[in-house]
């Protein structure tokens, strides 16, 4: 049998909305769920009395996590976003083309409101 | 198993030969093209032509045509009806599928066209790839009328006008694999996974009126990959040349098989 060499796929496939918003969910589904484990030890860690408490809730490391729960919160608005159109997949709705590439469009433009009103109303409302 | 990059006997070498437009050519268009010679023992590479599209047809398939007649015979591809209707002509033109002999040169932007065999498949020669597990998992789905009732001894299974038209679409595939090896899904999981042409075939049965075994096809797909490995990333439907719609197929399927627990 002659050899039969691979065609080049990922490489060479013209990436498009559509590899980029599956695949944006999927890293997004693992930065939200090892965000989540940071996140649980933050919260355990400034629960540890006083000392602890004045060293994670401000200062470098706190600044550093806080900068990660940032990019947390954008995670999960789009994970949630996409969730939704995935959601609306599942129950049938949406699959011809110019419906997902609006859906895509729709996820885009409300991950980076949601998101910057989030991080808004987190990090820079009121005296901090 | 998802493997980003080619192995070592597949990797691409982007220099191969060139050959350049002939004197006086009024419009030259270069086109890059995969080139494997299975005789070589070399890895594939990309050849350049130069092509004076002031004297050519517009379709990719007719500079083809005309590089394979006019320049170098030993460039091989499949081609068939030239119309867009046997499938054959399938292969990755300016990095997306779709049929040679309905994409229009002029359509495709940037100065150079590439070419490339349909993705993660074996490559035979050329822009040949093996399509042989693809047909495999249609044979797989029984694209066939299955029947527990005796036929009408005098006329055929009738069917509505309403319920034929469900099929119409569906039954309009043309096999050429556009869609499947569009997949991500199907890239990293063709031993498993059967990928949206099977899958669009499996649902024109299903939902066929006159089809007597339903049950028994939702239950040769109810398995986590061969249906399930569908992530709903919509390449499939994107890369049609017909404009069907394989992953609304599948999704339709999926709802199938909870709809039917109930
Ligand atoms: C912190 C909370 C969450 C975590 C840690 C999380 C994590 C994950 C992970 C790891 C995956 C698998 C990704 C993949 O294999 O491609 C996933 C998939 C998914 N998530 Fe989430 N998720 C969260 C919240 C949500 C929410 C709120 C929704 C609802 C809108 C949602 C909807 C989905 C859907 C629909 C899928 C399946 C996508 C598919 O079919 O491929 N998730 N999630
Ligand atoms: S919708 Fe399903 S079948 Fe179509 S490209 Fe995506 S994963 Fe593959
Ligand atoms: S569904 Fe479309 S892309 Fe897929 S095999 Fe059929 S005609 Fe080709
Ligand atoms: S030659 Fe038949 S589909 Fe292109």
């Amino acid at each position: 049998m002659a050899r039969k060499p691979l065609s080049p796929h990922l490489s060479h496939y013209r990436f498009a909305y559509t590899m980029a918003t599956s695949i944006l969910h999927r890293l997004t589904g693992l930065a939200l769920s090892v965000g989540l484990i940071v996140l649980a030890c933050w919260l355990t860690a400034v629960s540890q009395g006083e000392a602890a408490y004045q060293r994670f809730a401000s200062g470098p490391v706190s600044a550093l996590l806080r900068v990660l729960l940032a990019l947390w919160l954008i995670a999960f608005v789009y994970h949630l976003a996409n969730g939704i159109r995935h959601l609306c997949w599942d129950a049938g709705w949406g699959f011809e083309r110019a419906q997902a590439r609006r859906s895509a469009r729709i996820v885009i433009v409300s991950v980076v409101i949601v998101a910057a009103l989030l991080i808004w109303a987190f990090f820079f409302r009121g005296a901090r | 198993m998802v493997e980003l990059t080619l192995p070592p006997d597949s990797r691409v070498n982007k220099n191969g030969l060139v050959y350049r437009a002939p004197e006086g050519a009024k419009k030259p268009r270069t086109f890059r093209i995969y080139r494997f010679d299975p005789d070589s023992g070399e890895n594939p590479r990309v050849d350049s032509y130069e092509i004076d599209m002031a004297a050519c047809g517009p379709m990719v398939l007719d500079a083809l045509i005309k590089i394979k007649n006019e320049i170098d015979p030993t460039l091989s591809f499949r081609r068939s009806c030239r119309e867009g209707i046997c499938g054959s002509c399938a292969m990755n033109i300016d990095g997306v599928n779709t049929l040679a002999c309905t994409r229009a040169c002029e359509d495709i932007t940037g100065s150079e066209v590439r070419i490339y065999p349909l993705p993660h498949m074996p490559v035979v020669k050329d822009l040949v790839p093996d399509l042989t597990q693809f047909y495999a998992q249609y044979a797989a789905v029984k694209p066939w009328l299955e029947t527990r009732t005796p036929a009408p001894p005098d006329r055929e299974r009738y069917q509505s006008k309403e319920d034929q038209e469900k099929i119409d679409r569906p039954s309009a595939c043309i096999l050429c694999a556009c869609c499947s090896t569009s997949c991500p899904s199907y890239w990293w999981n063709s031993d498993r996974y059967l990928g949206p042409a099977a899958l669009l075939a499996a649902y024109r049965w299903i939902i066929d009126s006159r089809d007597e075994s339903t049950g028994e096809r939702l239950d040769a797909l109810e398995d986590p990959f061969r249906l399930y490995r569908c992530h709903t990333i919509m390449n499939c439907t994107e890369a049609c040349p017909k404009d069907l719609n394989p992953a609304k197929a599948i999704g339709e399927i999926k709802k199938m098989m909870v709809s039917r627990q109930h």
